[in-house]
């Protein structure tokens, strides 16, 4: 099975003290650390699992600065057989439609049974990447996909609905699926799988490269585009216990014995 | 601009995303000075589209035996077509787990642009802006769809809260389905229902749930004893799960399960919607996270910002304390 996995290099926002960057249309980004999206990891993972048991060929690319080097390379090390690069100064600012076109054009003429991708990304939230690539390739897509298995040219997959109901889905290949987190358990990678893979070559695509021009991406490109971003106040809502781990924690225990937290 | 709203439906029931949407439609429609229409896509449409008539001037109302579920295939097929020739419009979905399979490959057949799991819609100058929410939930943006003539947006679940008002007597056009016989390539199996496990938190009147923010390899113990003394059970956030550390039967959220117990004490959770979506019948939500601009302290009553390692054992103290 020919599977292509769709990656994204995101700031590790979840824990990090955030500020609004000067022009108000982005936060700062300086100071943040970068990593592989936290839903791509299982889809990466999914993709060799699937790969261990079927046999074929593991292809990952990314939509991503330089940087994103450092993601293609770990992927490599965890099992991925190559990796592409697509990258020019003119993509940036591309918003999710941009990015479906250009990872559209650079899947379409490559073998393709299975594209996997995280169902979200943890920068933009969206969740649209996955479902776009299938309409722009022509195939069917499911997202939030938390058990999948591959049989006779079919994918049978389970997906989350709310309040803890799945529903079990079948789909001809080829075919996109957006991988829920959770969904396996991504492999530790060791030192001896990076330093295997440190010397492939990870071929860097252009605008040209990908057969699209500047006005198809970046800004120009995309549908939609962000008048102002900012942080909700702090302070507005709880009723924040000040002082030391120990007074505070005492005056929550009086609380909690009030309102019947303590049972 | 003409608006639709998409109606969503689970075994034959129409589903509140749905009234959510035609409340954000209803609104937009007023700034902008336009029609609302709903559109049905079900096995038996009628008695949906009857209740839909109640609330909306326009219904349209399409029966198919393929529309069952709401498999995106089957959906995003049908909707082209009767979407296509109606000029500008602006439709309009709940983010719902089934939408999220549909929206964004409509957008792109339709051509249109799309804002997802959006909370805010406005109007300036003459066009509409969505508000979300990124990087990790944290941040809010407003969105402009520049000079898009089709506008395709989901709505996060909650935030357009809608009474039924029984007030309008609509019209619905009932259309002949437009899917061919060519056989989908997406097929609907079956539900599922999640595993069950030893402790039903759905039930639990005082609940210890952990997030991200205990880290990657947690002192279990330190929680456990403090529900134990709290008498309460633990429950945590999705990463949790992820990680392995606890089943999934103690997730809560929207794609967990929802609680609502009279104390629900939250340790390193950031407060992502799809978790607070599962805590809002708590009469009392406290926090404790380090990072102070966490959303959990939006919902929580109230919150001290600290070390949960340093917290959570002298909480257990002094409760220990004041119980004796």
């Amino acid at each position: 099975m020919d599977i292509i996995v769709c990656m994204k290099w995101t700031p590790d926002t979840s824990e990090a003290d955030l500020a609004i960057a000067g022009g108000g249309k982005d936060i700062k980004k300086d100071d943040l650390s970068y990593d592989m999206n936290d839903w791509d990891r299982f889809a990466i993972e999914e993709a060799v699992l699937i790969k261990e048991k079927t046999g074929g060929k593991v292809t990952v690319v990314t939509v991503a600065p330089e940087d994103a080097e450092e993601m293609l390379r770990e992927s490599l090390a965890r099992g991925a057989d190559e990796a592409f690069h697509i990258w020019d100064e003119a993509m940036e600012a591309s918003d999710g439609f941009a990015t479906a076109r250009l990872l559209a054009q650079f899947i379409k003429d490559r073998p393709h049974d299975l594209v996997l991708t995280g169902t979200l990304a943890d920068d933009n939230c969206s969740g649209q990447t996955g479902g776009m690539l299938a309409a722009m390739l022509g195939i069917p897509v499911a997202t939030l996909a938390s058990g999948i298995e591959v049989e006779n040219g079919k994918v049978k997959l389970r997906r989350e609905l709310e309040g803890g109901l799945y529903e079990a889905i079948e789909m001809d290949v080829p075919c996109v699926i957006s991988v829920a987190t959770g969904l396996n358990e991504p492999r530790f990678v060791s030192i001896r799988a990076v330093r295997k893979v440190a010397s492939l070559e990870i071929p860097v695509l252009e605008l040209g490269d990908v057969g699209l021009d500047a006005s198809q991406v970046g800004s120009d490109g995309s549908r939609v585009e962000t008048v102002s971003m900012s942080l909700p106040p702090e302070g507005e809502g709880a009723e924040i216990i000040k002082g030391k781990a120990e007074e505070a924690a005492a005056r929550l225990a009086e609380i909690l014995k009030e309102k019947g937290g303590i049972g | 601009m003409n608006i639709f709203v998409l109606a969503e439906h689970r075994n034959k029931q129409l589903r509140d995303t749905t009234w959510e949407a035609l409340s954000a439609g209803k609104k937009i429609a007023a700034d902008l000075g336009s029609d609302v229409t709903c559109l049905v896509l079900a096995d038996a449409v009628d008695e949906m589209a009857d209740k839909l008539a109640k609330e909306c001037p326009k219904v349209i109302a399409v029966e198919d035996a393929r529309f069952a579920t709401f498999n995106s295939e089957a959906f995003m097929k049908a909707l082209v077509p009767i979407l296509k020739d109606r000029g500008p419009f602006i439709l309009l979905m709940g983010n719902s787990n089934a939408i999220i399979d549909l929206a964004p490959g409509l957008s792109v057949v339709l051509d249109a642009a799309l804002a997802t799991d959006c909370f805010g819609l406005e109007v300036q100058d003459g066009k509409p802006l969505a508000v979300r929410q990124v990087y990790s939930y944290k941040v809010n943006t407003t969105v402009s769809f520049k000079d898009s003539e089709r506008i395709v947006i989901t709505l996060r679940a909650g935030s357009f809260p809608y009474a039924l008002a029984d007030s309008e007597s609509g019209a619905v056009e009932k259309i002949a389905s437009p899917l061919g016989d060519e056989p989908l390539k997406k097929r609907f199996l079956n539900y599922l229902e999640a595993e069950k496990g030893d402790v039903d938190i759905a039930s639990a009147d005082i609940i210890v749930s952990l997030g991200r923010g205990i880290g990657d390899e947690p002192d279990m113990e330190v929680f456990e004893s403090l529900a134990d003394t709290m008498g309460g059970v633990l429950a945590c956030s999705r990463p949790i799960v992820d990680k392995s550390i606890l089943p999934k039967y103690h997730q809560v959220g929207t794609s967990g399960i929802e609680v609502k117990p009279k104390v629900y004490l939250a340790l390193g959770i950031s407060g992502a919607f799809q978790h607070v979506g599962g805590i809002k019948g708590s009469p009392l939500i406290v926090a404790i996270n380090k990072d102070a601009r966490a959303p959990i302290f939006r919902v929580a009553q109230y919150g001290i910002v600290g070390d949960i390692y340093e917290v959570v054992p002298a909480l257990e103290e002094k409760i220990k304390a004041l119980k004796s």
